[in-house]
């Protein structure tokens, strides 16, 4: 808020002292951290947060890249846009938001074609393959339609990052998956794909696996595509994937060192929810599944925590004697001497009542988590404004 | 076609503000219902499942034959309809309403079966599995098996009477991108499928999917910043991308019940200094713990406000709250909805 400035000393400067608390602390050591969740639990906004709670704890360039499309975090952060090249988010406006940073913080969008095509130069043996595959129409759609393909790109982003060594911490977001999963198996699931004896298949062509004799058997497999899908499809993808397959050394290559920097120590998942079914039973999910993988968990965040008040259970008594006693309007009426009538006694019972009863199951998924496994859960309350701008993000950063 | 008699309503009032917001531009329930095909699209979270449960309830409830498709089929559909996971095959919930859940390789299966008479057996997994490759580099195939799958079903007839088998499809489509790779694989097929024995299947798959008598689009969101961005893009997208017709947009838990003076007047004398031990005492526990309620209560109904104003302005359609309802997911909360949208739209 610019009209802090000229103020003597403004509250929340003075409050700048007790924070940022310890998961900016706890995360800080770590190179790569990596948020996931579900779509819709504010794992972007978390991770900004997260990113800007790091930096103010540890005197480190934090980069946070993010994958949300929406201008928005660009506008929380309080700068212009984002794009692939990162941008610093200048010191004295955080300040300005209540939050000292002792490092450096920027954040940066991933450009999921850009990382596709970086990819593809990398692994092709020669730049003529490169460019042949970079010009096939399918390979646009295969990289956009292939599961997992963003996440992939995500990984190989993250992974070129912290290879180039540029940044202390790197805080990234993961791209809004119908499943987490996706972007754990995207690695092997690429790697699988580019060498599955069936693509060797449908190349036609001498399959460098030399499954040449598979190639008669499938003919009438072949034939049935051709009839379903057309000739000249089939072709194209056929002359598609006898280049992919020219990369494979490389890709499977990498897929083995991006499994090894995911499951290093110098790495953390953070998985992100809130208490909503849908997103709380894959987070739960996530995490059994991160322990199978042996990647490392390091908190989770709880977004979107309905505050402690809604559980006092001296509030739930008096909401409910609003809401069930008979006579309490009366009594009211009488005590404070002011007419209020069963309907508006009712309301406000049930404004409280109906939030307690969400506050209760709450407890309850807040328990069950607590039993996944022991890393730190940190609560984000349910802010009564929404994070649109930095100051929200300094509120969730201090949350952390 | 009013709503069905016996539907009870809510007590549910909506605010000034929301009311003008819907007034204008209705949509009745009748007209809806009519369609062949509603496609249930938003973002993950927005409530999807159950408003595909909660319209096929009201179809069935006005007396027609309504399958729920379930695309995502992660069985959140058949538990919103208060039933166990159901299968690929229709599988009756109650009378007039069955719910089925789509799996592309199933799909695939059953697709070679109905249009190249191709037996369903086990030897044909090593080709399904080649066609999966393909459809993951060629736009179309895989969608296209979830949107033929459905026109499939538009398509059948009763053996005897030769009257369709279902009146209304109702589909819960996959979270927003990929409701919208389904709707548009006809077109993108078309543009790439010269020729092949799938043309033909798709130039009609195509024309059900554009037909705004036979096909239509609801949107989900919710009053939140991403959910209600997405729903205003995914218009614009499915529009353009497919040329399917967005008729309604719903906004799920939507709170609005206002806050009046009278609600503030009652916390502020409760709570005065000179009553809150008296009142403490008459009602169990301090009242000044209330607060909190009214206050969450004041900061949703504004942000409800603000997120429908927000759609109404950006979406050419009507935008119908529906409120929040605190059961857990499943057939409780499903009626719960069903009513509010009956009572809105009729």
């Amino acid at each position: 808020m610019s009209g802090d400035e000229s103020a003597p000393v403004p509250e929340r400067r003075r409050s700048v002292r007790k924070e940022p608390g310890g998961l900016g602390r706890r995360l800080g050591s770590l190179e790569v951290v990596i948020c996931c969740g579900s779509g819709g639990v504010g794992k972007t906004t978390v991770s900004a947060a997260l990113g800007m709670a790091i930096a103010a704890a540890e005197d480190k360039r934090v980069l946070v890249l993010t994958v949300d499309p929406a201008r928005r975090l660009a506008t929380a952060l309080g700068i212009k846009g984002i794009g692939a090249e990162p941008v610093r988010i200048p010191k004295a406006r955080l300040r300005r938001a209540g939050i000292t940073v002792s490092g450096d913080l920027e954040a940066a969008m991933l450009d999921m074609k850009q990382a596709w095509d970086r990819m593809i130069e990398r692994y092709s043996p020669d730049r003529a393959t490169a460019q042949r595959i970079l010009r096939n129409p399918l390979y646009q759609r295969i990289t956009d339609s292939f599961v997992g393909s963003h996440e992939y790109a995500a990984i190989e982003a993250l992974y070129e990052l912290h290879d180039a060594g540029e940044y202390d911490c790197i805080v990234i977001d993961t791209p809004p998956s119908r499943n987490a999963l996706d972007f754990l198996e995207a690695p092997s699931r690429l790697t699988d794909f580019v060498g599955s004896r069936l693509l060797s298949l449908l190349s036609g062509g001498p399959s460098r696996f030399g499954f040449r004799a598979m190639n008669y058997a499938a003919a009438p497999f072949l034939r049935l595509a051709d009839r379903l899908l057309g000739a000249e499809v089939l072709a194209e993808v056929s002359d598609f994937v006898r280049q992919l397959q020219l990369l494979y050394d490389g890709i499977q290559g990498r897929a083995r060192s991006v499994y090894r920097l995911l499951r290093s120590p110098q790495t953390g998942f953070v998985v992100v929810t809130t208490l909503e079914q849908g997103p709380f039973s894959e987070a739960e999910f996530f995490c059994t599944k991160l322990r199978e993988f042996k990647m490392p968990l390091r908190a989770m965040v709880v977004n979107r925590v309905l505050p402690d008040v809604f559980r006092d259970p001296g509030g739930v008594a008096a909401a409910s004697t609003l809401v069930e006693d008979p006579k309490v309007a009366a009594w009211l009426s009488n005590e404070l001497r002011l007419r209020v009538s069963a309907d508006t006694a009712r309301f406000v019972g049930r404004t409280f009542l109906t939030r307690s009863t969400l506050a209760q199951r709450e407890v309850r998924q807040l328990a069950r988590l607590g039993r996944i496994g022991d890393v730190p859960i940190v609560r984000i309350p349910l802010f009564s404004e929404e994070v649109s701008e930095l100051e929200g993000l300094v509120r969730i950063a201090k949350a952390l | 076609m009013s709503s069905p008699a016996g539907t009870p309503r809510r007590s549910w009032r909506p605010s000034t503000a929301v009311r003008s917001a819907i007034a204008g531009e209705r949509i009745e329930l009748a007209t809806l219902l009519r369609r062949r095909v509603i496609f249930v699209v938003g973002k993950g979270g927005t409530g999807r499942s159950t408003m595909t449960a909660a319209l096929a309830l009201l179809g069935a409830r006005a007396g027609k034959r309504i399958l729920a498709i379930d695309v995502d089929a992660k069985g959140d559909l058949a538990a919103a309809l208060g039933s166990p996971p159901a299968g690929f095959a229709p599988h009756v919930v109650q009378h007039n309403l069955s719910v089925l859940e789509l799996r592309t390789d199933e799909s695939f299966q059953e697709y070679l079966n109905i249009y190249f008479k191709v037996p369903r057996l086990t030897r044909l997994t090593p080709l399904a599995r080649v066609f999966d490759f393909i459809a993951t580099g060629v736009p179309g195939p895989r969608d296209m098996l979830v949107v033929g799958k459905i026109a499939y079903e538009e398509r059948r007839k009763e053996s005897h009477s030769r009257a369709p088998v279902w009146d209304l499809i109702l589909v819960d489509c996959a979270a927003g991108g990929q409701a919208e790779s389904h709707l548009a694989a006809p077109k993108a097929m078309l543009t790439l499928v010269r020729g092949g024995l799938i043309r033909a299947q798709v130039e009609w798959i195509d024309a059900l999917i554009r037909d705004s008598r036979r096909t239509t689009t609801v949107l989900c969101a919710l009053p939140e910043e991403m959910p209600v961005v997405e729903a205003i893009e995914l218009n614009e997208r499915l529009r353009k991308g497919s040329g399917v017709a967005v008729d309604m947009c719903v906004l799920n838990r939507a709170v609005d019940e206002p806050v009046t003076t009278a609600h503030r007047r009652l916390m502020a004398a409760m709570t005065d200094p000179e009553h809150a031990d008296a009142v403490a005492q008459r009602l169990g526990g301090s009242a000044a713990l209330l607060e909190a309620g009214i206050d969450l209560q004041a900061h949703l109904n504004g942000t409800t406000a603000r997120y429908m104003r927000q759609l109404r302005s950006k979406l050419p359609m009507p935008v119908v709250p529906v409120p929040f309802i605190v059961d857990r997911t499943g057939l409780t909360t499903t009626r719960a909805v069903a009513d509010a949208l009956s009572s809105r739209l009729s």
